[in-house]
This record gives C-alpha cells, sequence and structure tokens, in this order.
C-alpha cells in the first residue's frame, strides 16, 4: 500500500480503481487528455480500417479492433510488440520501400500499397496511409498507420486484368476482322489487325471512318439504315459484300454486326469474315459437279450405245457375257481416269489395264513399245474399249487363242511440225486369220468409234498370220497438253 | 536465496500489465515492460496487457487499486509493481532476477 501512495504521489499513476456501488470506478488523474484519448481510442475501434500507432522503437503503442480481426492478434499480446512480430512487408518493387520511407521524412506521410504477411503466413493486400506522429513541440513521436484490406479488390482486378489480357488476346489475333463503331456517329473506333490487314490501312487510318468511308456499306445511307436495323433488332448480318483493299484487292466478306452495352453506353462490333477463299472453293465443287454431270453423261450414252449395238449380234446368253465384259472394259479405263483426277491416262497404264486378264503374259506373249505419253479422257475410254475389245477378240479366234501366239502393242508420237499420234496392235503366231463374212459390234468399236473418240482414222487387216489394227491421229487430239511437245524417243 | 536467484533464472514468467487506454504513461509502461521482458526473459514469459478503462471487473477481480500496474502471477510469489515500469533495476529485483545493470 505504501507502495501504491509513493507511486501516486511522484506522479507514476494514471488512474485510480475505486469501488462504488456500481461496481469498480475509474478515476483518471490526467484530466481532458486521457478523456480525448479514450474518446479517440472509442472511435478507433468502431473504424473498419486497421489502425496501429507504434513509438520510435517501432513498438505498438496502439491498436484498434478492427487490426486484431487483420492481423489475427489481440490487443493485450501486441501491445508493445514490435510491427515485425506481427506481420512483414512485401513490396511490388524493390525501389517501393525505399520510396515510402523517404516520403516519411520529407513529407511526413505516405500512401500506398504493399503486401502484409502475417505470422501465420496469410497474406493481406493492404492499402495503407502512414502519418507521422508529433507531440505538442512537433517532435516525432512515431508513426499512425491506417491500414484498409484491399485483398478482394485486389482479386478482382487481377480477374478484371486477365480478363482484359485474354480477350485482348482473341482481338488482337483473330483470324476475322473485328471492328468497333460508335453507334451515334457511326465511326469506327477500334479495328484489329486481321482488319487493318486486310484492307491496307493503318489503325489510325481505320478509327474516325464510317464504314463505307472503306468500302464496307456502298454509302451513308446504307451505314445509317445499318444502325437504324441495329437500334432495333440488336443484330444484323450481310452474308456476300464486296470488299475493296486499299492496294485493290478485292475481298467478299460476310458481315455480322451487334449492338451491344459497354457499361451503359452502346457500342456496334463489326465482326468481318473474308469469305472469298470460301467462295472460290464453292466455285470449284459448283463447276466439277457439272463437269462429273457431264461425264456421267456421257458415259452412259456410251453404255447405252454398246448395249444396243451388243444386241444387234449374238442369241441371249452370250450377250450378256460379251455386254458385261465391256463394260468391265469401260470401268477399267473409268478407274485409271478418276485416279488421275481426269487429267488423262498413260497409254501403258491404259494397256495394262484393258488386258488385266492377260497380266502373266505381258512381257512374253504380249510385247508393249512406246513412250511415255499421257491420253486425253476422250480418247483414252475410245482407245481403251478398243484394246478391250482386241483383246477379247484374241483370246478367243486370235493370237492369244493358243500357246504360241504374240500381240505386239506399239505406239508412237511423229516429230513433224504438226505431230502425230499412231498406235498399233498386231497380231502373230496364232491360228490362221480368215476374214469374218460379216462385221459385229466388236469392229464398230475398234473401228468407227476409236476413230471418233481421236478424230483420226483405224485401219483393221485380216493377215493370214494374224490380225492388225492401227489407230492414227493428230497427236493434238489425243495427247494431253502436258506432252504434246514432248520428245517422242521413250519407251513404255 | 541464491538457489532461490537460480530457480527464477530458468522459470517461465507469467505477466499482466494493466493500463488505461491510450494515456502517454501506460503506452510508457506496455513500451518498458516489452523491453524488459524481451531483453532478460527472452523466450519465456507470456505479459498479457489489460485495458482497464474497457474490463473495470478485471481491475477490482486482481484488487488493482491504480494503472499503471504489473503483477507476476508466476513463478510465485505474486508481485505488484506500479508506474511506467522506467525503473528496471527495481522491477528486475522485484521479479527475482539477478542482473548486474551496466
Amino acid at each position: 500500500m505504501e507502495e501504491t501512495l509513493h507511486a501516486i504521489r511522484s506522479g507514476q499513476v494514471d488512474a485510480l480503481v475505486v469501488e462504488g456501488n456500481d461496481g469498480p470506478q475509474i478515476y483518471t488523474l490526467q484530466g481532458l487528455d486521457a478523456e480525448t484519448n479514450r474518446f479517440r481510442g472509442a472511435i478507433l475501434d468502431q473504424v473498419n480500417d486497421a489502425v496501429i500507432a507504434v513509438n520510435h522503437e517501432n513498438c505498438i503503442i496502439y491498436l484498434n479492433s478492427a487490426a486484431e480481426r487483420l492481423y489475427g492478434v489481440t490487443i493485450s499480446k501486441a501491445l508493445g510488440q514490435t510491427l515485425p512480430q506481427i506481420y512483414n512487408c512485401r513490396w511490388g518493387h524493390e525501389d517501393d520501400e525505399a520510396a515510402a520511407m523517404t516520403a516519411l521524412l520529407e513529407r511526413g506521410e505516405w500512401r500506398g500499397e504493399n503486401v502484409h504477411i502475417r505470422r501465420d503466413g496469410i497474406e493481406i493486400n493492404a492499402e495503407s496511409s502512414i502519418t507521422v506522429l508529433r507531440d505538442v513541440s512537433g517532435q516525432s513521436t512515431g508513426i499512425l498507420s491506417v491500414i484498409r484490406d484491399v485483398t478482394e479488390r485486389k482479386c478482382s482486378e487481377n480477374k478484371v486484368l486477365v480478363s482484359e489480357i485474354r480477350y485482348r488476346r482473341l482481338f488482337e489475333t483473330a483470324h476475322d476482322g473485328v471492328l468497333l463503331l460508335n453507334p451515334a456517329t457511326r465511326e469506327i473506333i477500334d479495328a484489329n489487325p486481321f482488319m487493318t490487314e486486310m484492307l491496307g490501312y493503318s489503325h489510325r487510318q481505320l478509327v474516325g471512318k464510317e464504314l463505307f468511308e472503306i468500302g464496307l456499306l456502298k454509302d451513308e445511307a446504307a451505314s445509317q439504315e445499318m444502325v437504324r436495323k441495329l437500334s432495333r433488332t440488336n443484330q444484323v448480318r450481310y452474308d456476300d459484300l464486296p470488299l475493296k483493299g486499299t492496294g485493290g484487292q478485292l475481298h467478299e466478306v460476310e458481315v455480322v454486326a451487334n449492338l451491344y452495352d459497354e457499361g451503359g453506353l452502346p457500342v456496334i462490333q463489326c465482326n468481318v469474315r473474308d469469305i472469298t477463299a470460301r467462295k472460290r472453293s464453292e466455285e470449284q465443287v459448283r463447276l466439277l459437279m457439272a463437269e462429273v454431270n457431264h461425264r456421267a453423261k456421257n458415259l452412259l450414252a456410251v453404255v447405252l450405245a454398246v448395249a444396243q449395238q451388243t444386241a444387234k449380234y449374238g442369241d441371249l446368253p452370250s450377250y450378256v457375257k460379251r455386254l458385261s465384259d465391256r463394260i468391265d472394259g469401260l470401268a477399267a479405263g473409268q478407274d485409271l481416269l478418276v485416279r488421275n483426277l481426269w487429267q488423262g491416262v498413260e497409254v501403258s497404264d491404259l494397256v495394262k489395264a484393258q488386258l488385266a486378264h492377260f497380266e502373266d503374259l505381258i512381257g512374253t506373249r504380249i510385247l508393249m513399245h512406246g513412250p511415255c505419253v499421257q491420253l486425253t479422257a476422250a480418247a483414252a475410254q475410245g482407245v481403251g474399249m478398243a484394246l478391250h475389245e482386241l483383246a477379247t477378240n484374241a483370246s478367243k479366234y486370235g493370237a492369244l487363242s493358243n500357246f504360241e501366239g504374240q500381240v505386239h502393242i506399239s505406239w508412237r508420237v511423229t516429230a513433224a511440225a504438226k505431230p502425230g499420234f499412231s498406235m498399233s496392235w498386231t497380231e502373230s503366231g496364232g491360228p490362221r486369220v480368215v476374214e469374218p463374212v460379216r462385221k459385229g459390234f466388236g469392229q464398230v468399236i475398234i473401228g468407227r468409234m476409236a476413230e471418233a473418240s481421236v478424230l483420226g482414222t483405224a485401219e483393221i487387216r485380216f493377215h493370214e498370220e494374224g490380225l492388225s489394227w492401227t489407230l492414227n491421229a493428230a497427236a493434238e487430239n489425243v495427247l494431253t497438253g502436258r506432252n504434246q511437245n514432248e520428245s517422242a524417243q521413250g519407251d513404255a | 536465496m541464491k538457489a532461490a536467484m537460480t530457480a527464477f533464472a530458468s522459470a517461465r514468467y507469467v505477466l499482466r500489465l494493466y493500463v488505461t487506454g491510450l494515456s502517454p504513461r501506460s503506452m510508457r509502461a506496455i513500451s518498458n515492460t516489452r523491453w524488459i521482458c524481451d531483453t532478460y526473459l527472452s523466450g519465456r514469459y507470456d505479459l498479457e496487457v489489460v485495458d482497464i478503462a474497457q474490463h473495470p471487473a478485471e481491475a477490482k477481480d486482481k484488487q488493482i487499486v491504480a494503472a499503471p500496474t504489473l503483477i507476476k502471477t508466476l513463478p510465485q510469489p505474486l508481485r505488484r509493481f506500479i508506474g511506467d515500469m522506467s525503473q528496471t533495476e527495481r522491477i528486475l529485483l522485484g521479479l527475482g532476477l539477478d542482473v548486474q545493470l551496466p
């Protein structure tokens, strides 16, 4: 007790505790200042921002309830501790800390952001306002920090930033042109790189222009009409618009315009797709389909003619067999043409295809000789049918009907001012040949039909030692452009 | 006496400091007490600061009559110190710490 009295007398005591009727009462011994401090403390306890005051030794002399919550500490444990015992700071850049210290020294305050790392490792994005505390004489007594937890805001900002980067990248790298327009002025306010490359305008040249000024719509009235439509329907689509670049190159484009709200302001986004290549491809497909249709009709006409002519000779069972063989021959030639995309057929390939049944004899009893040249589709069809007919005939009555006969097939291109194409089929060693009394359809095929296919002449001779067939025509009627001018030296 | 001092040299201290709000003397008492603890009882003390303005009932329970007051609960015996804790030598002696100050 004596010690207590001594302390009170020597001015070391702030307050006395006296037991009253309503419990213990605290009597402060410092008058107005103490009450003011208490009042301020009560207010600071109510604010949502963390408030921490430290003295010159960096010891915490005050922290409010918000600071307790933010840093996960209690006032009783934190008071008197140093700040690093509560949290550590991480700065965005290595110079930031020095800049903050300089600001405190020179201006007595610093505002900024950094990361506070609590003792339990939790990181807080802190927006701090730090002020130097001074006594009545102006002497610095410590610093007061008001800290706002902006972690959630930072997180949102980061999400917005990531989103911005992601969609900006889409905009920058899209392989469609994108134009953004102000609906009020109808002027372009932004354009992506694909759009500038497609048109040959720089970004600066595009911005401020209306669509009709870059040739996307025909005139100002069309531009106004588009905006009117957009205001009613929010979307306008143009499937096929011509668009000329600054270099004169013409693009066919598909435009989809949408009206959007961007933070309360309307904006028009035009997606411009270059469909030039697609249109070209569609046109090629259309031409190809027409060509396929034409060829199919031709082929059907040939089949019809073959069927009719075949029917004129022989009985029904032989008719079926002969027709079937002839259609097989047509099909073999057709396969070659399709394989070569209707661009022509090598003569040697045509011969091998039509003589597929005699594959084992090629090189021994069937000898081929001629340059590597390509027949047109029409010539291949006629010559193929003739070869098929000749082979069938040889196997029935001619050089391939016994074990000794041979067939020589040769072709050549004559080197002259106007090159010619000549092909021959010469049989030998077969049974003695007698010229038939009547002409069957087989002779029509190797004669008139072959002639018609090459716009040339066909000659059939029935020598006793074997049949011979020769076809002559101008090379330009028979061969593809690829090899009309080539030398006729090579052999198959 | 020497044996008691030796026991104190390794004991864990439980201390409670009673202050009143943000008064300068209270702040000094907090700062001085922390300094003494960190310097002479590093790693073996538990200090709690109580604002009796906010918790007057605690003052009654512990028979606090003035603030700032520092109470040493452990190691026994219980000891009380009143003031801003600036008299380091007196506090150390009261805490049972046999320390030669410079």
